[in-house]
């Protein structure tokens, strides 16, 4: 068999296997898509929580601890053992019956965990800013608020979009995980299909698919990026 | 525009992954949730439709064509099967389910098929008897029956083996077979007869087996009651040939064990 030949029938096999693997897909863009929803507000409650400077009884930082306990178990512990957590918990702990939870608690987790992260991000963005911004607002009579959200938080998410755009390229990967709660995303059809086919064509193919997303990805957070050239 | 567009079209992606999420919960009927590892040809697995299909899923389809049940198929990871059926996500394991070694751990149906543990190797090999695995390398799948037996009824003859290595799917374990990096991979005789007739020439069963053992359906510890109704289903299968016409469509005759 020449190699022509065998190229062939390789791609001809591939090709088969796109329809399958792309009903995967769709559900591997919903996870990611939810994750980003929750888990990009969320992670701003997070960072305002570690830098909280409350006090309870003139001495304890509840808050702060209490954020920085959160922030240490999400970024301590494997996502996989998180998503199984959260959709087997309820179970164990007050014998909650989960049929249909399944979905649900895969965005939970991943929401979860990427906040965390998120709120790291957002802390180091917002810690940079120098006190002159700040007290600048104040002069030309801007609230508090105001200033968070006008002056302070455009230029940090400027500041802060290459280390999140790489957070958001992991999470795409990360969609994979999903697979040890056997939701049907495209990297458990592809070991299905692969398990059915006895080859490991269909990794390859999720592989580029993977690849392509992620691409698209990473081009429009560098739209994002060129757009908010305008502060420096 | 563009940015509508790009809303419009995510949202609709992000709406229909969610009912077909959230859709499982049908009040019309009772469903019968069947928990199978979709990687697991021929009792269950995923066909070129994308639908899942094999042996195991089609009985339960008729019995739940008998009661008038709404079949449920949810693929599980083999790893969690416990916590799937422990949890209510599932109302039971019907996969190719070895009884033998966890007799008191679920509440079995009657056995329907036999099966045995067998060892593949490559025909180029030489090795044609356990006793000639001494020293090599032995694959097998991680949480899997085989695995079970090796380390317990065969726990001597896994000793005298180099090392026992754990594989996630038959794919990784014929691989490493046909590269040399293990010497002979152990798993359930109808997942051999299907990778060999799907793979080719190139590999051999060994005539001894590791042991003799049969599937059954396995309910959660203390729910008789769905067992009673799913073991009188596959007994009148079993009588109308039902499940000898399955067997021959899925090329497992040999193996079926009931009404015989």
């Amino acid at each position: 068999m020449s190699v022509w030949s065998w190229l062939v029938d390789v791609a001809t096999e591939a090709i088969t296997m796109i329809p399958g693997l792309a009903g995967g897909l769709v559900k591997s863009i919903s996870i990611f898509c939810w994750t980003l929803l929750f888990a990009l507000p969320l992670g701003l409650l997070i960072a305002f929580g570690r830098m909280s400077k409350r006090k309870v009884f003139g001495r304890f930082h509840v808050i702060r601890s209490f954020t920085k306990l959160y922030i240490d178990i999400m970024r301590g512990t494997p996502l996989m053992l998180q998503l199984m957590v959260v959709f087997y918990g309820p179970y164990y702990l007050w014998g909650a019956n989960i049929a249909g939870f399944r979905y649900p608690a895969i965005i939970i987790a991943f929401s979860l965990n990427y906040a965390a992260y998120f709120g790291e991000i957002y802390r180091s963005g917002i810690e940079s800013m120098p006190l002159g911004q700040y007290e600048a607002a104040q002069v030309l009579g801007y609230t508090r608020g105001q200033t968070f959200f006008k002056i302070i938080l455009p230029q940090v998410i400027k500041r802060i979009l290459p280390a999140v755009t790489n957070e958001v390229i992991t999470l795409v990967k990360d969609t994979s995980l999903a697979f040890s709660l056997a939701y049907m995303e495209m990297f458990t059809l592809a070991k299905q299909i692969a398990a059915k086919n006895t080859t490991f064509l269909p990794f390859v193919v999720s592989g580029i698919f993977y690849f392509v997303f992620n691409a698209v990805v990473a081009r429009i957070m560098n739209g994002l990026e060129k757009k908010m050239d305008y502060y420096r | 525009m563009k940015k509508k567009l790009a809303a419009i079209a995510l949202m609709t992606v992000m709406s229909v992954a969610c009912l077909t999420g959230c859709g499982s919960k049908d009040e019309s009927g009772k469903t019968f949730t069947v928990g199978f590892d979709a990687e697991y040809p021929p009792y269950g697995y995923m066909d070129d439709n994308g639908d899942y299909t094999g042996f195991d899923l089609e009985l339960a389809q008729a019995v739940c064509e008998m009661e008038g049940w709404e079949l449920v198929k949810q693929p599980i990871d083999w790893d969690s099967k416990d916590m799937e059926l422990d949890s209510g996500s599932i109302d039971c394991i019907w996969n190719g389910f070895t009884i033998n070694g966890r007799e008191d751990d679920y509440e079995w149906s009657q056995a329907y098929a036999d099966n045995s543990q067998v060892m593949v190797v490559s025909e180029s090999a030489g090795i044609n008897s356990l006793a000639d695995l001494a020293g090599k390398t032995v694959g097998v799948q991680a949480a899997s029956a085989a695995l079970q037996v090796l380390e317990e009824d065969q726990a001597e003859l896994s000793a005298t083996f180099g090392a026992l290595q754990e594989f996630a799917d038959y794919n990784s374990a014929f691989v490493e077979l046909q590269a040399g990096s293990v010497d002979a991979v152990a798993m359930d005789i109808g997942v051999a007869n299907y990778q060999l007739k799907s793979r080719g020439e190139g590999f051999k069963i060994l005539d001894e087996a590791l042991n003799s053992e049969q599937y059954g359906v396995g309910f959660k510890k203390g729910n008789t009651k769905l067992r009673d109704t799913v073991d009188k289903d596959i007994t009148k299968l079993a009588e109308d040939g039902t499940i000898a016409k399955l067997a021959e469509k899925y090329d497992i005759t040999d193996l079926i064990c009931i009404g015989k």
